[in-house]
Order: C-alpha cells, then sequence, then structure tokens
C-alpha cells in the first residue's frame, strides 16, 4: 500500500506545476515559484486572497464534485481561550507556508501558528494593550495576517493588533523581529492626524495615542518588500461627532519598519482634490479611510486602495461636495505613494456606500482584446470595473440624474455613476416586482406598508427625516446589502467572477429629529471629535446616545411578525422582498454578462415554518448575510451565512460546494454554526485541506479544517 | 359550619387550588411566548441598547457592518431552542466589548428584555428575573409552539 500514496501526489502536482508556468510571473510575493517563496505551486496560500490581486483562487482539484460530500473534519482549532473571554465571531482567514498554519483568534487577537498537517500548536504570540485596545474602534481577532519572505530562511509574520500596532514576527518562534520598528512593533497611530479648532484657528494635530479613534481588523497587504496598511473607523451610520481621524494609507519597508510613504485619503490644502471638501470641512471631517482589504499589481507598480465614507456617514450638511477620495478607488504608485488615478463611485456618499472588498485584478480578453482590468464590487451590487493602468471604465459608466435629498443642509449629488455593464450580482433597490408575492393578502400589505415611505426605484433614494407621511425610505444596498468585508473572488483561468451577496437588506432609513438635531450643522460650530466629548476618558462614559437614526432591519422577525417594525407589519416574520435572499453570482468578466445567479442558504427556519405559507411549496430561498467564497479548479465553496434546522439534519449550518460552469450545488458538509470568516484551501503532501472559520449566537468561534478520508484518497488515485 | 367558617374553607381550598395551579404553570417549560417580560421593562431595556449596544447593532438591533442584527432570521436562527439564560449569558459575559460584566443584572435583563421585545415576543405580567441559571428554565422558540 505505499505506492498509492506517491500516484496520490503525482496528479495535483502536474496539475499546479502547468498552472504555475502560465500563470504566475516571477518576484510575485506569495505567487512566485521562485525557490523559498511561497507558490500556489506548493499548494501554499500566502496571502489573506491567496495573492495580492485578490482571487481567492486555488488550482486545486483533489476535492471536487464527485467527492465533496465525504470531506470529513482533519482537526479544529477552538479559540475559546486565546484572549481574556470567547469570541464568537471569527472573521480570520488563515495562511498556509511551508507546512505551517498561521491565523489571528480569540478576543485579544493573538497570532496562532499550528502544523498545517495535524493541527498541533506550534506557537502563540499576543499583546495586551490594556485601556487602548479596550477603546479601539476595530476589535475582536481580525481578518488575518500576512507573512513575508527574504527567499532565503527569514520569514515573518506582520499583523496589525487591536489597539493599531504594526507588529512583525518570527514565523518560526512568534518572536517580535528586533530590529523592526521598536522592537518589532510600529506605533500606526503615531501620525494620526484630526482637525482642532485651536485658538480660533483650524489645526491638524496628532490624535491621542490612547482614545483617539483608529483601527483595522484587515490584513496588511505585503506587496514586494513593502508593507502596506490601512486604516478605519468606528462604525460611521450612527456616529453624532462631526470630527474624526482622517484616513490614510502608509507603506512600510518591510525589514525595517521605516515609513516609506503616506497617502492621505482626504487630499490636504493644496493638493488634487483638496477643493472637493467645500465651505472649509476638509478642516474638521474625518474618517474617509481604507477599512478592507486591497490589492496590489506588482508589474504594473500599483496599489488599489478602495475608500470609506467621510464622518457621519448618512448626513453630509456639515461636509458639503464630493469629498475625494470617499467613497473612491484610488491607483497609487507601489514605490511612491503617488495616486495615478481615481474614480469615485459614489459622490457625496450619505449611504454608506463605501468600498467593502478587495478590489479584483483580473486579466481578460474584451472584444478579442487582452485587457488588464480591476473590479470593485460594492454594497450597491454592481461590481465597478476600471482599466487598471489607465483607470477609464471598462464599459460606459454614464453619470445618471439621481432623486435628491429634502433634509435640511444637505446638498446631495445630482448624479451618481451607473455602470452599464455587468449587470448587478444582487438587488439595489426594491423593484416593485420583487415586493413579497408567497400570497396576494401578503402582497398587498406589503404595498400597503410601503405607501409610508419614500420608495423609489433607483439606489440612491436619501434618508428622510420622518413626519406624517413618510416613515423613512427604502434601501436595499444600505450598509448590509450586496458585498461586504468577505470580498468576492475571480478564477483568472475563465475569466469568471463569483460572489456571494446580501440580495434582501431592506430598510427603512430615517434619521430621526433627535438625532438630526445633534448632527446639523447650526448646532455644531465647534466641531469636535469623540474624545473631545466631556467625560470621554472617564471610567463610565457611555457611548453617545444612538437615538437618532433609525432603520429596523425589514429581513423578517424572529417571532411573531416582525416587531413594531411599520415597513414589515402584517407580514408574519416574513421579509417585505422575494427570495432568493442571498446569492452566488458568476460574472463572465471577458464579456460583462451574468454567468448564473442561484440562492445560497438553506431556507430559514421562519420562513419554512411559517404558518402564512403552511401548505405551500416554496423553493429554496437561500439567506440573508454575508460569507466569502474560495475557488478551487472547478468548485466555488461557501458556507452557509445562517442557522438553519432543516428537517433532513441537526440543526447547523452547510459548508456548500457548487459547480463553477453552472451554478449546481455538487455537495455539502456540515457545520456545528454557521461560516463567519472566509474560507482558504491549501494542499501538503498530496492531501487538500480546507479551512473555514464559525461562530455566532451561542456557539464559541472556532475554525474547522476538513480533508477528504485517507482511505478515499486512496481509492480516488488507484482508480 | 357556620357561613364564615364555610368562607374560610371556601377561601382555602380556592387558594390551594391556585397555589397547585400556580405549581402547575411553574413546572410546565416556559418559552418566550408565554410573555416572560413587562413593557415597562422592555422600556428601560431600550433607553439603555441606545446607549450600550446601539452603537455597533444599530439601533433596534438592525445591525451594522461590524456587529450582526439582534432582531430577524438570523439572530432568531442561533437562539430557537436555546434559553433566554444563553441570550442573557452572552450579553453579560460577551457585551459590550470593552465593558463585559460591567453592566448590572437588572440593566442585563432589561436589555434581555428589550431584544425579546424587538423580536415580537409578548409582554407579560412579571419581569425577567436577572439571574442566567433561572433565566436557564425559559425556551427561546423562534416560533410559536
Amino acid at each position: 500500500m505505499p505506492r498509492p500514496v506517491k500516484r496520490m501526489t503525482l496528479a495535483p502536482a502536474l496539475l499546479i506545476a502547468i498552472f504555475a508556468l502560465t500563470e504566475l510571473s516571477p518576484r510575485v510575493s506569495g505567487q512566485t515559484a521562485a525557490p523559498g517563496f511561497p507558490s500556489k505551486a506548493n499548494g501554499e496560500w500566502s496571502s489573506y486572497n491567496s495573492d495580492i490581486k485578490g482571487s481567492r483562487y486555488m488550482p486545486f482539484d483533489q476535492i471536487n464534485a464527485s467527492n465533496f460530500n465525504q470531506l470529513e473534519v482533519a482537526f479544529r482549532l477552538k479559540t475559546d481561550n486565546l484572549g481574556p473571554r470567547p469570541e464568537y465571531k471569527l472573521e480570520g482567514t488563515p495562511l498556509m507556508v511551508k507546512g505551517t498554519l498561521y491565523m489571528t483568534a480569540g478576543t485579544r487577537r493573538s497570532v496562532v501558528a499550528l502544523n498545517a498537517k495535524t493541527g498541533e500548536l506550534k506557537w502563540v504570540y499576543g499583546m495586551d494593550e490594556g485601556r487602548r485596545a479596550e477603546m479601539a474602534p476595530r476589535v475582536l481577532s481580525g481578518r488575518g495576517l500576512s507573512y513575508w519572505t527574504d527567499g532565503k530562511g527569514d520569514e515573518r509574520i506582520i499583523y496589525v493588533t487591536i489597539g493599531y500596532r504594526l507588529v512583525q514576527l518570527n514565523a518560526k518562534n512568534g518572536q517580535p523581529i528586533a530590529n523592526f520598528g521598536k522592537g518589532g512593533v510600529v506605533d500606526l497611530k503615531e501620525g494620526v492626524v484630526y482637525g482642532k479648532l485651536v485658538n480660533g484657528k483650524w489645526q491638524q494635530v496628532q490624535i491621542p495615542l490612547v482614545e483617539g479613534e483608529i483601527g483595522t481588523n484587515s490584513t496588511p497587504l505585503v506587496a514586494g518588500d513593502t508593507i502596506v496598511v490601512q486604516s478605519a473607523m468606528a462604525e460611521g451610520l450612527r456616529y453624532e461627532y462631526t470630527n474624526n481621524s482622517k484616513g490614510l494609507v502608509r507603506a512600510y519597508d518591510v525589514r525595517s519598519g521605516k515609513q516609506i510613504w503616506r497617502f492621505d485619503m482626504m487630499p490636504g490644502p493644496g493638493e488634487f482634490g483638496h477643493e472637493t471638501w467645500e465651505n472649509g470641512s476638509w478642516n474638521w471631517t474625518g474618517n474617509t479611510g481604507v477599512w478592507t482589504e486591497m490589492s496590489a499589481d506588482l508589474e504594473a507598480g500599483l496599489v488599489y486602495l478602495p475608500g470609506e465614507s467621510p464622518t457621519i456617514d448618512a448626513y453630509g450638511g456639515n461636509r458639503p461636495g464630493n469629498g475625494l477620495f470617499a467613497e473612491s478607488l484610488v491607483a497609487v504608485d507601489l514605490k511612491t505613494g503617488k495616486r495615478r488615478w481615481h474614480q469615485q463611485v459614489v459622490h457625496h456618499g450619505i449611504w454608506d456606500y463605501d468600498l467593502p472588498g478587495a478590489p479584483l485584478l483580473m486579466d481578460v480578453t474584451i472584444d478579442g482584446k487582452p485587457r488588464k482590468i480591476v473590479g470593485q464590487p460594492s454594497k450597491q451590487g454592481w461590481l465597478y470595473t476600471f482599466d487598471r493602468i489607465t483607470g477609464e471604465p471598462v464599459w460606459p459608466m454614464p453619470e445618471k440624474a439621481v432623486p435628491q435629498s429634502d433634509v435640511p443642509g444637505e446638498k446631495s449629488s445630482p448624479t451618481q455613476p451607473f455602470p452599464s455593464k455587468p449587470p448587478v450580482f444582487s438587488r439595489n433597490y426594491l423593484a416593485t416586482d420583487d415586493v413579497i408575492d408567497f400570497t396576494p393578502e401578503l402582497r398587498a400589505t406589503a404595498l400597503q406598508n410601503l405607501k409610508k415611505y419614500r420608495w423609489e426605484q433607483t439606489p440612491f433614494v436619501p434618508y428622510v427625516i420622518p413626519n406624517d407621511k413618510v416613515l423613512g425610505s427604502i434601501q436595499v444596498g444600505n450598509t448590509m446589502g450586496g458585498v461586504n468585508w468577505p470580498g468576492s473572488s475571480f478564477n483568472p483561468e475563465t475569466g469568471i467572477f463569483y460572489t456571494q451577496a446580501n440580495n434582501s437588506s431592506v430598510s427603512g432609513a430615517t434619521l430621526s429629529h433627535e438625532y438630526f438635531e445633534k448632527i446639523r450643522p447650526e448646532n455644531n460650530p465647534n466641531h469636535i471629535a469623540i474624545w473631545e466629548a466631556p467625560g470621554f476618558a472617564q471610567p463610565g462614559f457611555e457611548a453617545p446616545s444612538t437615538s437618532g437614526y433609525r432603520a429596523p432591519s425589514a429581513g423578517g422577525g424572529g417571532g411573531g411578525g416582525g416587531g413594531a417594525n411599520p415597513l414589515t407589519a402584517g407580514l408574519g416574520g416574513l421579509p417585505i422582498i422575494k427570495p432568493p435572499y442571498g446569492v452566488i453570482t458568476a460574472l463572465d468578466m471577458n464579456s460583462g454578462t451574468l454567468k448564473w445567479q442561484v440562492p445560497h442558504g438553506d431556507t430559514p427556519d421562519a420562513v419554512r415554518n411559517s404558518p402564512l405559507l403552511k401548505g405551500m411549496n416554496i423553493p429554496k430561498t437561500g439567506q440573508q448575510g454575508i460569507v466569502g467564497v474560495v475557488l478551487t479548479k472547478s468548485l466555488v465553496i461557501v458556507g452557509d451565512p445562517q442557522m438553519t434546522a432543516s428537517p433532513d439534519r441537526p440543526r447547523g449550518a452547510m459548508l456548500r460546494a457548487y459547480d463553477q460552469q453552472t451554478g449546481q450545488e455538487v455537495g455539502a458538509v456540515w457545520m456545528p454554526a454557521p461560516q463567519s470568516g472566509n474560507p482558504m484551501t491549501y494542499m501538503l503532501d498530496g492531501r487538500q485541506y480546507i479551512i473555514v472559520a464559525v461562530g455566532g449566537g451561542i456557539y464559541t468561534s472556532e475554525y474547522i479544517v476538513f480533508a477528504l478520508p485517507q482511505s478515499q484518497l486512496r481509492i480516488t488515485t488507484e482508480r | 359550619m357556620t357561613t364564615r367558617e364555610r368562607t374560610v374553607v371556601l377561601f382555602v381550598a380556592l387558594g390551594a387550588a391556585g397555589i397547585f395551579s400556580a405549581a402547575l404553570r411553574a413546572q410546565a417549560p416556559r418559552t418566550v411566548w408565554d410573555g416572560v417580560y413587562t413593557e415597562e421593562q422592555a422600556k428601560r431595556g431600550a433607553v439603555l441598547f441606545d446607549k450600550e449596544c446601539a452603537q455597533c447593532h444599530g439601533p433596534s438591533g438592525a445591525g451594522g457592518s461590524m456587529a450582526p442584527a439582534l432582531t430577524g432570521q438570523a439572530f432568531s436562527a442561533n437562539y430557537d431552542g436555546n434559553s433566554v439564560g444563553d441570550l442573557f449569558d452572552r450579553n453579560r459575559t460577551t457585551m459590550p466589548p470593552g465593558k463585559e460584566g460591567q453592566i448590572e443584572a437588572p440593566d442585563n435583563a432589561a436589555i434581555t428584555a428589550f431584544m425579546l421585545q424587538a423580536n415580537a415576543f409578548p409582554a407579560g405580567e412579571t419581569e425577567l428575573p436577572s439571574q442566567s441559571m433561572m433565566l436557564k428554565s425559559i425556551k427561546y422558540l423562534a416560533e410559536k409552539p
């Protein structure tokens, strides 16, 4: 029996070798097949998205449609003890290099190294940051970490702590690299500024190192020998102070930790775009960071930065103007940080449409010509697609007139860009045809409810202040629609883009009178940041009262009728929007067309068991939620975003595999809790593994690693 | 037996029956559909929720991009078949991040009551207790039994 094992490794190795020759360029960190560097050819997943182009694609086929159902648990890592309390929201994607898995985990955001074959613990590193971590805007374990090597045995793990420190560790033993920064640490809060009125004059001053609001849940981007670090602030929708830290992106030398460049996402006086912050609003406004993953094209020497919304997401009365580079995709030079091009995809954003997932760098053939393009997934269902060298839209993207806000002081943009191709991967407005229609009664009730809202057939319906006639405005894209931090994926061999997307995040967007009084310009002559609020630094300070903005979920009530939400009243807890509630969508990027779209996730219990639908045959609805996919040679692999108690199995969630060509579900394995972090896959000693983070509700977080049984591998390879 | 004595006996009997039926009620498993919190308690919880939770979880628990919704299908599916004690304990031991365990038990019970209300479970005559062991006996059922 020793022979089959050898044969088993041969086929995938051959496949990968071919891929390496055709797909990979040398000196590309994380992709090169050069000796000493990690590569997909070696089965290694060496950066958050598998490569720095954002693909989440691995050319493996050992786990395929014929055997996915046979997957078994190889090992797992429960993360409860990796921090002062258990975590329920593990969003990490591990890396696998040279037989070791590296990941962040636990409420301390510890770094963990495991034997990738057995799960045995190699080392753990954690930094206790005390109050600085307690005050941090982006807490918990984060999305993961990054890897760098010089190819000669110097291997380093790089991550950003909860308290916004860039840390470098020796990959072999978890010890800080002494000559990187100060003892392995660069304090990222140093150099971050915010606007402050000093003796009647606006100045940009250093944020306080403990209370100053900045951090990130994302991974630093390692591009060649450069580390690029993003910045994020707290959730912006309900923020009631006009000031905040100004978003920025910085690059550091991977060996020394010395800063190479900084790119201010809000251009200062004299810089390109500064005039787009009207009435002096640049002085006080903040946010406008880059909170999600970035991508880089080493050949072109460009880094792609997806921009956040400016301070106070849903109200722009304190920041008139388009506000560059908010909600913009910016390409900057990797060596200098100088802007090469930018495209603002939402002008003067008031919908929280900041750019949520890594830009995807795709090489495709359009109209017979090879093209290097970048696709930016969004919450509003569009994949904004540009030539990644010139920044020109690949397909026409006309500016079209959009509805205007009637909120006092708000100067909404008269137009917004509308991509003509590819088609949306998820709904971005509530079309009349998409209103619930399980029964005529339900539809009539829903339409009656909708009469109380500003409801228009466009993704750009502004927020409203409620009055006798209008309770809110109907939005679908919004904070939780479409794609979020898990991002999307791309198969470079076929030119097909794949994504999971939330297709049903309907809300009635409202700025309440109380909230509006707090944020309106007349009441903010002094413009302060949250940490300047009276009593902020004292123990017992409560987060600002958030009784303002009200956007009751219309995703269906958990119990008897959707609660007091007037949007879903009388719908018996059912969503106001028709299924599918969540989808997997495939777009052919060679043509900019829809290849397929299927519902993702079992029908939620609340729908399947609804007394209003008794006796009806409801096709699989999919589930609301945001989860990321991983691609192999032939499969799209992704877990359910929700728990269900489907009749044919125990309560839990499924990890599913879809055929990349047809969208047909070809296999599924059971998990004790929904997917909470993007899955990844790696190959080690001839065996393919899939690792996925799960948890939520009362299920504490864990990583689960799946592989085919050894017996199954022998059968497959002997055949 | 005088009329008065008869009345006393009747009262005693009625009282015993009342106690008996209360005991029966106590033995029957309660669920979130049995009016396990009061309107007043949920109102207090709403104010606390706004201060302590809504910054991340959104108003009325609608959810944000960092923190999940605390109403709706996905939330209820997480707790379906578990207990109100599990929900209470989750709040008590892990929320809000950075202030775990610092919210007083009666306040935590009020927040939990508000969350039940936000998920459209009916209010009743008695307040939700603030001891997790007692709350373990109240079953969280997403669908009305």
